[in-house]
C-alpha cells in the first residue's frame, strides 16, 4: 500500500435483489484514519453497502478496493474488515473471552498461546469488560455485549471496522456513552470505521465525515458542518431534520412558496423547487408585525416541546404544514405563545438554501 | 405472606399436581414395579407362582442366547444410531441452514413425514421386495451387468435389519437438528466469517456445538425406539437377528412371564442409562 492509497474506495458499485436496485453505482473514496457515519433513512441501501464491503454479498456490478488491492472476488473470510453486528451476533455457547479470541484462535495467523493471551486481554480491556473474561453472553448487559463484539473485531488488528447501526439496540443513555466511547476508541487505534446510521444526530455527532445515502447512491460526503450548512439537494436537508422545507416554484431568481414570492440570487440544483430554512434559524413574530427580517409566513401555534437547551415549537401554515421552530435557552426566554393563536414566522432570506430545477447565475 | 394463604398455596399445589401424580402412578410407576415383582417369581414350566426367587435371571446370565441377544441389541442400535447421525445430519444441515426459504424447508420436512402415512408394518415389509434375492436391488444390478449372481446377505441378514432400521428411523434424528440449525441466527455465522474463519472452522467450532442439542434429542428418539425394536428384525431377519425386545415377545407368547420381565427390566434400565448419558451431554432444560 502506497501512502496515497485510500484506505477503502468503491467504484459503481451496484447490487440488485430482483428488480430492487439497492446500490446504485456508487463511487466513493474513504478517508485514512477516519470516523465515516453513512447517514440514510431505511431503505437506502445502508446495509447493502456494508455487507458488499464485508463481503457477505457480491456486487452485481462495480469493483471495491482495499487498501491498495482488488477485493471484489476475495471471499469475507479473507479480508481481514471488521464487522460489527447491529445485533451483536456473539458466539452464544463461547464465554466473552473465546468470543474475542474466536478470529486468533480460527482464522489464518497462528499465535502461541502468550502472544494470544496477551492480545485477547488487552482488546477486553481497552473496551471496559475487564473482569468478565469468564461469562456467557446471556450474562450481561446489552451495552457490554456491544462492546464484547466491538473488541472481538478489534482484536483482528483490522484497518477497517463496519458497523451496522451499532447503537440502535441500546437505551439512550448508553448510546450516548457508546458514542464518545467509539470515538476514542477509534482515535487510540490507526483504523477507520464506517457507521451506518439511521439517526442524523448520530451520524453528525460521530463522524469525521459524514456520507448521506440515498436511494442506493452517495449523494453528499463531507464534514459534518459541511453538510448541515450547506446540503447540496433538498433530500439531504430532509434527512437531517434540521430544516424547514417549502414546496413551491421557482422561475427566473424568484421563488414562489406559502411566504409569497422571494428574489433568491443563489440556488442549488435539485429534482425538484425547495425552499429551506433552518428550524433555529425561523423567529416568532407577532401576526400583524411590519418590522420582519424577511418573508412573513402566516401560521398558527400548535405546541411546544421543552428540550431542556432548548424549546421546539410547532406551527401549522394554511396549508396544513408543520413547521418548526427552534428556540435556544442561551439567546434568552422564549416569548409566550398561545395555543390556536395566529402569528408570523420570518428569516433572514440571506440563511436560506433554495434549490430548484433551474439553477440562479 | 402469613401462615394461612402459604398452607392455601400448598394446597392449590397439591391439587394441581395430584391428576398428573395419579396418571404417572397408575400407568408408569405401578406397571414397572410390577415387573420387576413379577421378574423375581417363580416359573415352572405351565405355571407362574409369587414366591420370590432369583432363578429366572440366573437362567438369563447363563444363557448364551440371552446375553447374546443383549450384545446384539447393543451393537445394531450403536449402528443404526451412527447410520442415522451420518445420513441424517447432513441432510439436516441443507434443510435448516443451507435452505434461505423458510417455506421450502418447512416442505422438505414434511416431505421426510410422508413414509409415516403408511402404517409402520407396511413400511418394514416393502423392504423385502427391494432386498429380496430376485428383489428391485438385484435385479437392477444384474441388468446393469455390475453383479452376475444375486447378492443374498441384502434379505434375511443384519445387514437387512440395519438397512430397515436406519431408514424407518432416520427421520427422527433429521427433525431436532434441523431445528436447531434452523433458530441459529445467520448473523453469528457471517460474524465467523468476518474474523477469519473458513467454513471448516465454522462448522467444527461454530454450527455443529449450536446444535449439539438437537442431535441429542434425535439420538435419544433413535435409541429409545431401536432398543425397544422386535418388528423390524423379526420381518426382515428371517429370524436369524434376535433383540431383547424379540425375546420379550416369546417369552410372552409362550407364557414365560418371569422371563420376559427379566429382559423387560434389563431393558428399562438400559434404555436409562443410555438417555441419562445423552442428557449428559447438553443442558436440555436451557436450550429449549
Amino acid at each position: 500500500m502506497t501512502q496515497s492509497d485510500p484506505i477503502f474506495r468503491l467504484e459503481g458499485v451496484t447490487r440488485r435483489y430482483g428488480d430492487l436496485t439497492a446500490l446504485d453505482g456508487i463511487d466513493f473514496v474513504a478517508d485514512d484514519n477516519a470516523y465515516i457515519a453513512l447517514l440514510g433513512p431505511s431503505g437506502s441501501g445502508k446495509t447493502s453497502l456494508l455487507r458488499v464491503i464485508a463481503g457477505f454479498e457480491t456486487p452485481d456490478a462495480g469493483r471495491i478496493w482495499f487498501q491498495g488491492r482488488d477485493i471484489t472476488d476475495l471471499p469475507a473470510h479473507e479480508r481481514g474488515i471488521g464487522f460489527v453486528f447491529q445485533n451483536f451476533a456473539l458466539f452464544p455457547h463461547l464465554t466473552v473471552f473465546e468470543n474475542v479470541a474466536f478470529g486468533l484462535r480460527n482464522g489464518a495467523q497462528t499465535l502461541s498461546k502468550a502472544e494470544l493471551t496477551d492480545r485477547v486481554r488487552t482488546s477486553i480491556d481497552m473496551v471496559g469488560l475487564a473482569g468478565l473474561e469468564d461469562r456467557n453472553p446471556e450474562q450481561i448487559s446489552g451495552g457490554q455485549k456491544q462492546r464484547v463484539a466491538l473488541a472481538r473485531s478489534l482484536v483482528m488488528q483490522p484497518k477497517l471496522v463496519l458497523l451496522d447501526e451499532p447503537l440502535g439496540a441500546l437505551d439512550a443513555n448508553l448510546r450516548e456513552r457508546m458514542q464518545i466511547e467509539l470515538r476514542s476508541i477509534r482515535e487510540r487505534l490507526d483504523v477507520t470505521f464506517l457507521h451506518v446510521t439511521g439517526s442524523e444526530t448520530e451520524a453528525l455527532a460521530m463522524g469525521d465525515k459524514v456520507a448521506v445515502l440515498d436511494a442506493g447512491r452517495i449523494i453528499q460526503y463531507d464534514t459534518p458542518d459541511t453538510i448541515y450548512d450547506g446540503p447540496v439537494v433538498s433530500d439531504v436537508a430532509k434527512f437531517l431534520n434540521r430544516f424547514n422545507l417549502f414546496d413551491g416554484t421557482f422561475k427566473e431568481g424568484v421563488f414562489s412558496g406559502p411566504f409569497g414570492a422571494l428574489p433568491v440570487s443563489n440556488a442549488r440544483k435539485n429534482n425538484s423547487d425547495t425552499y429551506a430554512i433552518r428550524y433555529d434559524r425561523t423567529q416568532v413574530f407577532d401576526a400583524h408585525d411590519a418590522n420582519l427580517p424577511g418573508p412573513a409566513l402566516p401560521v398558527r401555534f400548535l405546541a411546544s416541546e421543552y428540550l431542556g437547551s432548548s424549546i421546539i415549537f410547532l406551527f401549522e401554515t394554511e396549508g396544513q404544514k408543520t413547521v418548526e421552530v427552534d428556540h435556544h435557552l442561551s439567546l434568552g426566554e422564549p416569548r409566550h405563545l398561545t395555543v390556536g393563536e395566529r402569528y408570523t414566522l420570518s428569516w433572514d432570506p440571506e440563511q436560506a438554501i433554495v434549490f430548484g430545477k433551474e439553477t440562479a447565475r | 405472606m402469613t401462615a394461612t394463604s402459604r398452607i392455601r398455596q400448598k394446597k392449590t399445589t397439591f391439587r394441581l399436581l395430584a391428576p398428573g401424580v395419579v396418571w404417572m402412578i397408575l400407568f408408569l410407576i405401578a406397571p414397572i414395579m410390577m415387573i420387576v415383582y413379577v421378574s423375581f417369581w417363580t416359573q415352572t414350566t405351565f405355571a407362574i407362582n409369587s414366591s420370590l426367587t432369583l432363578d429366572s435371571w440366573k437362567n438369563f446370565f447363563a444363557s448364551e442366547a440371552y446375553v447374546g441377544a443383549l450384545w446384539t441389541t447393543i451393537r445394531l442400535w450403536l449402528i443404526v444410531l451412527t447410520l442415522t447421525f451420518v445420513i441424517g445430519y447432513p441432510a439436516a444441515l441443507y434443510v435448516g441452514l443451507m435452505v434461505k426459504s423458510k417455506t421450502i424447508s418447512t416442505v422438505l420436512l414434511v416431505l421426510c413425514v410422508i413414509p409415516f402415512w403408511t402404517s409402520f408394518l407396511i413400511r418394514v415389509l416393502a423392504w423385502r421386495p427391494m432386498l429380496g434375492k430376485e428383489g428391485a436391488i438385484n435385479i437392477i444390478l444384474l441388468k446393469a451387468g455390475i453383479i452376475h449372481t444375486p447378492i443374498e446377505v441384502l434379505l434375511f441378514s443384519e445387514l437387512s435389519v440395519i438397512i430397515g432400521m436406519t431408514q424407518i428411523y432416520v427421520v427422527f434424528m433429521v427433525g431436532p437438528i434441523a431445528f436447531m440449525l434452523g433458530r441459529i441466527d445467520h448473523n453469528i455465522i457471517e460474524a465467523a466469517r468476518d474474523l477469519g474463519a473458513g467454513f471448516g472452522r465454522i462448522f467444527w467450532k461454530i454450527i455443529f456445538p449450536l446444535s449439539l442439542p438437537g442431535v441429542v434429542v434425535g439420538a435419544i428418539f433413535v435409541s429409545v425406539m431401536v432398543l425397544g425394536e422386535f418388528a423390524t428384525s423379526g420381518a426382515l431377519s428371517g429370524r436369524k437377528v434376535n433383540l431383547l425386545g424379540n425375546i420379550i415377545v416369546t417369552q410372552v407368547g409362550s407364557l414365560k412371564w418371569a422371563m420376559a420381565s427379566v429382559v423387560g427390566v434389563i431393558l428399562t434400565i438400559l434404555l436409562g442409562i443410555v438417555v441419562a448419558g445423552f442428557l449428559r451431554i447438553v443442558d436440555l432444560k436451557r436450550e429449549i
